[in-house]
């Protein structure tokens, strides 16, 4: 074989080589340009046959050509495999809209995010948070909390009572009742813990109330409570308008005004600018000098602030919820929206 | 408590009457502000008149020809009525003038033929002008002293001071003191510093010709005192016109002149009046005390009532004649015939008149001071003011002397204040000069300096008597937004870690693709019925509450499931296919709580149901198992036939071998019942145990070393459930167990009747060596021989 035809031949066999069409057709031209049979490797068989001048520089040729064609073969071979994955993929394909078999995420409860979002909102100036029983004595829900035995609040059109278990009736502040509010929880915190007391409390509460767009005899509610040796009404002032902000929005307004609870002196009612107008947002105050006499502190020793915020309410106005049967209807389609 | 300005300003040269302003100043004094309403006439265009000549009708006796003068012209008016002659003032509602506004009525007048009569306008009577009831005659002003003939052709709303503003003020229960014009008043005088132009009663007396009454309280403590006062010769009648705008303004019915001064003097002076006729008053005494057994009385309302011991009576020796400071008794109700009146201006005991009128039903306007307390110092005032209005617009003559039983005179409160007393709870400012002045503003007495002070207590302000009241006084005239706003922080605000499994846990539920539901605390009888529970079923025994709303709501509720199916059922009732629902919330048992015994033991439990197309009882326990991860407290299922489930697909869930819930599928006799198509499933447990949270725990290390993986085949009986089988494995495999896993069910074939197999993956991996098949053959062998030792299952194969 002389140089010519060895030159001619690669020639060939890279066109055959680079218009294999599949794997298979390759490895056929492997075998046909570069296998044991094909014409440069018999050649190469018998160099030992040529002209010592000639061994020299058509072995190179040949080992040149062997080169060039194996390289060409791989690359090509390469290419095809890559062709060959991509058409095994494309056969794969899916469609990743279709639905993945398990039910889609659920959402929670309006009423529990917005508890856990003002919690944490009183967590972030380290406010404890605290849970209570609804099942409640009176005393912890009126007797405690500077509510005399005629309060009004107290008689069986506000407040839900409950029958004791067979062989313990209770009377006045051991009557059991449905807590009308989470302040009892208040009391029972200050019961467990010396001063200082920061805590939050969210919880369900309970009223004689007929169901209208904004009653309902459950609902929900949370109280808080700080009590130190040096609170003063700014303290109040500025804590609420603090957590208004993070609630509303940075924007957020606040205004106080003079109020009665029975157990706070001074109490105020704090209201918050928002949706262009006041709106009453919660009840607030200094903790009145008969609730600590109650459970044990001295109220020549310490001084703090109160106050309870409606969880519907404040639901409703941030989300534009109209009717406070939404949060108890559990209808789907609105739960869904929650977020 | 409805304010109209136009009153307000008899007790106050107002610096505005800008009812916004009004508003922003009351609210920022603590008196809230419901609305502010316009008070204004339902007529519009109708003028005073003067009727200058009356004629027949020429074709009819019942009707009359007149010539009114409306001060632009004189006009021919047909009228019907016969009550005034010449001469008369009028309210002419001339042709364009409009009647009945804002009713359904409303007309304009124009001219009419009245038997071939035309007829300009007409004149109106009070009751056609929305002025009152009377219909029998036409409105002669100057018979009411409403207008005279040099008002003659103007506007008749302008004459008679109509238009008015009226702020509806919400007054707090504390504050029994504004529950009327001149309280708040004092109020405002107090913001303003101008002094209010209080009322003082002139009186034109005689000498009795009759003999005085009698006064007796027999109990101090429910009367603390009983002004009586008695006018003589009155002539029962309508009210002036003024009075009856007044009362119409404050939205009350003008009744006659007598009711209608004692509703008055009430709305302006804060003091309940009640009038007795006073001829009929047995042996001229009255007899104030307690009601006793058997005791009954006739109210007003012409309701006889049973009365009991502990209400207040108005009596005389014949017997009850008022329930005192709630309603009057018919017996000595001042009728058209009264000509003497005996005016009670008393004081009660408040929670005595609020438990009396909680428990008939009867709340008045009287009732409502009462309960919040009057000043005692105010029945004098009050009593002479009204026999003056009485004599002013009943004629009649009051006696010169009222009686007053006042046992132990009631004093002035007094509080000792020091500046620390104010600065611990209102901080720096206001100082403690400044904060005195503030209170004698109120009409506070203050006896002191700088150092220390006695402050006296007005007789109306009983609700105060510490000095954090004096405080909330001082605070609210300084005004709340002058106060530093200051971010108080605490201590610590971390999460509990049972707060936090919570979370984790509703999070895991949320992602698992669940919604979390609200349902309400109670159940009904029928709701326990339903789900069939068997008569010991401690889910039975709920507590009750006393009052409650309606019969199904008046168990509180021992499980979380009658509310979530209801609430699943009424989702697919609406269309909604696929229900995932959950709930966490308190149940309520009859035992008591282990935290405070005085209480009802109150669980928080988790309430799962699900149902739809793709829910199978897997999905159920498939949560159960997800939560058991999440929450780091291992969970078991003893499978077993439960109330409300499906016999073959319950099971208990018990975690450290104690119960506490469970989890299967809904008895599809249940399932119809409440209208859940298909199968529906259902978790219910008690959170206590799962949601105590992971507690401290620390890293171990993990092995370098690769594991030595085996599978194991046994056939066990049916009634050997999977979870036990795996039980025992994971039980006998030794120390180096890493991981079982459950791959392969199979029935049928060579496998015998009633039994299965059950293929299991055990991988086993030791710290400090690479495990070899020749230790892993006696562990294969200890894990078969305690699978056929605990549970008959024989080992079929090995891989």
């Amino acid at each position: 074989m002389d140089l010519q035809r060895i030159g001619r031949m690669v020639e060939e066999a890279l066109d055959a080589i680079a218009a294999a069409p599949h794997l298979a057709a390759l490895d056929r031209e492997e075998a046909g340009t570069v296998g044991r049979r094909s014409p440069v490797m018999q050649a190469r068989r018998g160099i030992g046959s040529l002209d010592p001048g000639l061994r020299k520089p058509v072995g190179r040729a040949i080992n040149e050509a062997l080169r060039t064609l194996t390289e060409a073969i791989d690359k090509r071979r390469a290419a095809l495999e890559i062709e060959a994955e991509n058409a095994l993929l494309e056969e794969d394909r899916v469609d990743l809209t279709l639905p993945y078999g398990r039910p889609p995420r659920g959402t929670h409860h309006l009423l529990t995010t917005t508890m856990n979002e003002v919690c944490d909102i009183f967590r972030a100036i380290g406010y404890q948070v605290a849970e209570g029983p609804e099942l409640e004595l009176a005393w912890y829900n009126f007797d405690a909390l500077n509510t005399p035995p005629t309060h009004p609040s107290r008689f069986e059109s506000d407040t839900m009572y409950v029958e004791p278990p067979a062989g313990n009736e209770g009377t006045g502040p051991d009557e059991l009742l449905l807590r009308t509010q989470t302040s009892p929880m208040q009391v029972r915190f200050m019961e467990e813990h010396p001063p200082p007391a920061y805590v939050v409390v969210p919880g369900r509460v309970f009223r004689t109330d007929t169901w209208d767009a904004t009653h309902s005899p459950v609902f929900h509610q949370i109280e808080g409570l700080a009590v130190d040796s040096d609170i003063t009404f700014g303290d109040l002032k500025g804590t609420l308008a603090y957590f208004a902000r993070e609630f509303f929005g940075p924007d957020a307004r606040t205004r106080f005004v003079p109020h009665f609870f029975p157990f706070t002196e001074p109490s105020a009612e704090m209201l918050v600018w928002f949706n262009d107008e006041w709106l009453e947002m919660l009840g607030c105050g200094m903790v009145d000098p008969n609730v600590f006499e109650a459970v044990g502190y001295d109220p020549g020793e310490v001084t703090g602030f109160a106050f309870g915020m409606g969880v519907e309410r404040l639901a409703m106005v941030k989300h534009s919820v109209r009717d406070i049967r939404h949060f108890y209807e559990n209808d789907l389609r609105v739960l869904r929206q929650f977020r | 408590m409805r304010v109209p300005i136009r009153w307000l300003a008899e007790f106050l040269d107002l610096p505005t009457r800008e009812p916004v302003e009004l508003e922003r100043i009351l609210v920022s004094l603590g008196h809230e502000v419901e609305s502010i309403e316009e008070f204004v006439p339902a007529f519009d265009g109708v003028v005073v008149g003067l009727v200058e000549e009356v004629g027949p009708h020429p074709r009819a006796d019942r009707i009359r020809l007149c010539r009114v003068n409306d001060g632009d012209g004189t006009h021919d008016v047909v009228c019907g009525a016969w009550n005034f002659g010449p001469g008369a003032v009028i309210a002419y509602a001339r042709v364009g003038s409009r009647l009945g506004l804002r009713t359904d009525r409303s007309i304009t007048v124009g001219t009419r033929k009245i038997r071939g009569v035309t007829s300009h306008g007409m004149i109106a009577s009070a009751r056609e002008l929305g002025l009152g009831d009377d219909h029998e005659g036409i409105l002669v002003l100057d018979e009411l002293a409403a207008a005279g003939p040099d008002d003659v052709g103007r506007l008749l709303d302008e004459v008679l001071g109509i238009s008015d503003v009226v702020l509806d003020v919400s007054i707090t229960p504390n504050r029994g003191d504004c529950m009327s014009i001149r309280g708040l008043a004092r109020e405002l005088g107090a913001y303003w510093r101008i002094p209010l132009k209080d009322v003082r009663p002139g009186l034109s007396t005689a000498e009795p010709r009759s003999t005085g009454f009698e006064v007796s309280i027999m109990d101090a403590e429910a009367c603390s005192r009983f002004v009586a006062h008695q006018v003589e010769g009155v002539s029962i009648g309508p009210s002036p016109m003024w009075m009856q705008l007044r009362l119409l303004a404050i939205g009350q019915r003008p009744i006659s002149n007598v009711v209608d001064v004692s509703n008055y003097v009430m709305w302006e002076l804060g003091q309940p009046i009640h009038t007795f006729d006073a001829a009929k008053i047995a042996d001229r005494h009255i007899i104030v005390r307690r009601a006793e057994v058997g005791d009954t009385l006739e109210t007003l309302d012409g309701v006889r009532r049973e009365l009991e011991p502990g209400d207040i009576l108005v009596t005389d020796p014949s017997g009850p004649i008022a329930l005192a400071g709630i309603m009057g008794g018919a017996s000595t109700e001042v009728s058209a015939a009264t000509a003497g009146v005996l005016v009670e201006a008393a004081n009660w005991h408040p929670p005595s008149i609020l438990l009396t009128s909680h428990r008939l039903g009867l709340r008045s306007e009287a009732s409502s001071r009462f309960e919040r307390g009057v000043d005692p110092d105010l029945p004098a005032l009050a009593a002479a003011r009204t026999v003056e209005l009485i004599a002013r617009t009943a004629g009649g003559v009051p006696r010169a002397e009222a009686v007053d039983a006042y046992p132990v005179p009631i004093r002035p409160g007094r509080v000792r204040l020091a500046p620390d007393d104010i600065n611990r709870l209102l901080g720096a400012e206001p100082s403690f000069e400044e904060a005195l002045v503030l209170l004698q503003r109120l009409g506070f007495g203050v006896d002191g300096d700088g150092g220390r002070a006695i402050v006296t207590v007005p007789t109306h302000r009983a609700d105060v008597t510490r000095p954090a009241d004096l405080a909330e006084e001082i605070a609210r005239l300084y005004g709340f937004d002058r106060f530093p706003d200051l971010v108080r922080h605490g201590t610590h605000g971390k999460l509990t870690g049972s707060q936090m499994a919570t979370r984790r846990l509703r999070e895991v539920l949320v992602g698992a693709g669940l919604t979390e539901a609200q349902t309400l605390s109670f159940l009904g009888q029928a709701d326990l019925d339903a789900l069939r529970l068997p008569q010991d079923d401690p889910r039975r025994n709920g507590l009750r509450v006393k009052n409650p709303l309606r019969e199904e709501e008046a168990i509180l509720r021992t499980t979380l499931l009658p509310g979530l199916i209801a609430a699943a059922a009424r989702n697919i009732a609406r269309g909604i296919k696929e229900v995932r629902l959950f709930e966490t919330g308190r149940v309520f048992r009859p035992v008591p709580d282990p935290a405070d015994p005085r209480i009802p033991h109150q669980p928080v439990h988790l309430g799962v149901v699900m149902v739809g197309e793709k829910v199978d009882v897997f999905s159920a326990t498939g949560l159960v198992e997800l939560l058991s991860g999440v929450t780091g407290s291992p969970l078991s299922l003893v499978q077993e036939s439960l109330p409300i489930l499906h016999p073959g697909r319950g099971a208990t869930i018990t975690s450290d071998e104690a119960p506490i819930g469970m989890v299967g599928e809904v008895h599809p006799a249940l399932g119809r019942v409440f209208g859940l198509e298909g199968r529906a499933v259902v978790v219910e447990m008690s959170l206590g145990r799962l949601v105590s949270g992971p507690g401290s725990w620390d890293l171990n290390e993990v092995s370098a070393y690769p594991p030595l993986v085996f599978d194991l085949a046994f056939v066990i009986l049916e009634s050997v459930s999977a979870g036990r089988l795996l039980e025992v494995v994971e039980a006998s495999a030794g120390e180096h167990l890493e991981s079982l896993e459950l791959f392969d069910e199979f029935r049928g074939g060579s496998i015998p009747e009633g039994h299965l197999s059950l293929a299991i993956r055990v991988t086993l991996r030791a710290m400090d060596r690479t495990l070899t098949d020749a230790e892993a053959a006696p562990i294969l062998r200890r894990i078969a021989r305690a699978v056929e030792r605990r549970v008959g299952g024989v080992l079929r194969g090995h891989a």
